[in-house]
């Protein structure tokens, strides 16, 4: 069953006009259910705007997105998807366990029902102790749990995550993908993955998705074969480096033909 | 709360060192200043500090202690509390039609940017107007307007000038935090599919409050202005504006007694904005520190 079909979709922003950008030009991907894709590229290679077509935040200017068998647009007024951004957004004026349930007030839950959410999402994130906190108490890592927390917490089958661990350091940074994966392989959802950083991509994904700028297409699909299973020893295997090797050449190679064709230009 | 309770102690002991400077500057200057004021070429440049034109700050004080008018069994105090409290009741009438002009404008501005264009510049040019020339004819429509059992009473005047004040910058404070909820946030209301009224009241509204807040300490202190230029302009009885003309009538003979309106008219401002203050330090109470002003 596919999660997420894009299909021959192109974006263009202030078409017409002198500022007219090719965000995206024919891009198609398909996403199976309980899959891990990493979309991955230099910045302006459009990996953002394509996260936000498949979550409707943008309406392509040709072609089209299925989600779950609807349209992008269904699937948004559904709340088929969760979604976590580089900052944890979360709303300084409500709880934790506030902020985690917001997603379900919306959805109009009773309080019973989001109390009991709530608790189970704290359990997930394993920060059940905080939930009468408030986010600016929490670090950064803490805070972005909370976020995934809050994303997942109507059990979306969908996950959308534009670079949400871009602003944490090193440490927490690893950290948080073991997380991530353990808690998409506890609850079995589809995750679409923007990162600017090859380890992570590989690490985290089942497939990587390789972009080039100008106008935004993909230019790569790459199988990661670590198997279902990582650990912090996945990051010692051989066939660890060999996938970032891949991906590098696939990122360089485009960087080299856009070098190539600067010099053409002249 | 006792870092909240000692800041306020230490702003309040500043503000009483302020009050204190001012009269301290006040008996300086009467003391040396000169008896018929400074005059040069036959222009004064220094106000004259004989009794009349510069009362003793203590006999500004103690005037509230004793009758208003000779014989009377009510002293000073009494009639400034009571016109203070009368003009008090007519500024939070005021204030609160303001903001709740103010708060829907802003709603309405935030919603059609079409409203914003078309609304916002007349806002400002509405501030353009002068009280002084606007009071009389607002007050004639005291007695004289009807809506079935409605009629219109004099002191309603009062206070929708006090509210066409204090409306401006509620107005202006609000729409400028409604705009402030950060892209992200927006976007995340956008990917629950909420409604524009709840994204208004679960995000937009939230966000707004620390701009709001000090709209709201404008509007006011902008509302008391406003009920007490309308009652000296047009003397509208039982309120701290008419015992300031009063007063100031009897200053040839009585200088110190006006003093206590106006402290009267100042103690009422201080009144309204700390009141705003108030709810401001309970509703911001669990907000990040760097976020309360």
């Amino acid at each position: 069953m596919t999660a997420v079909s894009v299909r021959n979709v192109s974006k263009v922003f202030n078409q017409g006009q002198s500022n007219q950008v090719d965000a995206l030009s024919d891009v198609a991907l398909e996403v199976k259910q309980g899959e891990f894709v990493s979309l991955i590229g230099p910045s302006g290679c459009g990996k953002s705007t394509l996260l936000r077509l498949i979550a409707n935040l943008l309406e392509p200017t040709a072609g089209e997105v299925v989600v779950n068998g609807k349209t992008a647009a269904q699937a948004r007024l559904d709340q088929d998807y969760g979604m976590a951004f580089q900052q944890a957004g979360l709303f300084d004026w409500r709880t934790v366990r506030k902020n985690i349930e917001l997603p379900l007030e919306l959805k109009g839950w009773d309080k019973v029902n989001r109390m009991a959410r709530a608790d189970e999402m704290l359990q997930l994130v394993q920060l059940p102790e905080f939930g009468d906190h408030y986010p600016w108490q929490l670090s950064g890592g803490m805070q972005q749990r909370i976020a995934i927390a809050r994303a997942l917490a109507a059990h979306p089958p969908l996950l959308l995550m534009d670079e949400p661990f871009g602003a944490l350091d090193e440490m927490t940074r690893e950290y948080m993908q073991g997380e991530l994966l353990r808690i998409c392989a506890a609850t079995g959802t589809t995750v679409v993955f923007v990162t600017h950083s090859i380890p992570e991509a590989v690490y985290l994904s089942n497939r990587v998705v390789v972009m080039s700028p100008r106008p935004g297409r993909i230019t790569k699909l790459i199988e990661v074969s670590l198997g279902a299973e990582r650990s912090e020893d996945t990051r010692n295997r051989t066939s660890f480096f060999e996938a970032i090797t891949a991906v590098r050449e696939g990122l360089r190679g485009m960087h080299a033909a856009h070098v190539g064709l600067g010099n053409d230009d002249r | 709360m006792t870092p909240i309770i000692r800041r306020a102690a230490v702003r309040t002991a500043m503000f009483v060192v302020a009050l204190a400077l001012v009269a301290a500057v006040w008996e300086t200057y009467k003391a040396v200043g000169p008896e018929d004021g400074g005059t040069i070429l036959g222009v004064r440049i220094l106000p004259r500090t004989s009794e009349y034109a510069m009362p003793h700050v203590w006999d500004m004080f103690s005037r509230f202690s004793r009758p208003e008018v000779r014989g009377s069994e009510r002293t000073v105090l009494d009639a400034v509390t009571a016109g203070a409290w009368f003009s008090f009741r007519l500024s939070v009438a005021g204030f609160l039609l303001g903001a709740l002009i103010g708060v829907g404008l802003a709603v309405l501005m935030a919603r059609f940017k079409v409203v914003q264009r078309g609304v916002l510049p007349y806002l400002v040019v509405s501030q353009t107007v002068p009280l002084i020339a606007l009071a009389p004819l607002v007050v004639s429509w005291g007695g004289r307007l009807e809506v079935g059992p409605f009629v219109w009473p004099r002191w309603l005047s009062a206070s929708v000038l006090g509210a066409f004040l204090a409306f401006f910058p509620i107005a202006v404070g609000t729409l400028r935090g409604l705009a402030a909820a950060p892209a992200a946030s927006v976007e995340l209301m956008q990917s629950y599919a909420a409604s524009w009224s709840k994204t208004l009241f679960k995000l937009r509204f939230p966000t707004a409050v620390p701009y709001m807040v000090p709209a709201f300490r404008l509007g006011a202190s902008a509302s008391v202005i406003g009920v007490v230029v309308a009652e000296i302009s047009t003397g509208l009885k039982g309120g701290i504006g008419r015992l300031i003309i009063e007063y100031a009538r009897e200053a040839t003979g009585d200088p110190a007694k006006v003093y206590t309106a106006i402290f009267g008219a100042a103690i009422l401002g201080l009144v309204m904005a700390g009141a705003v203050v108030a709810v401001d330090v309970v509703v911001m109470r669990n907000r990040p520190k760097e976020a309360v002003s």
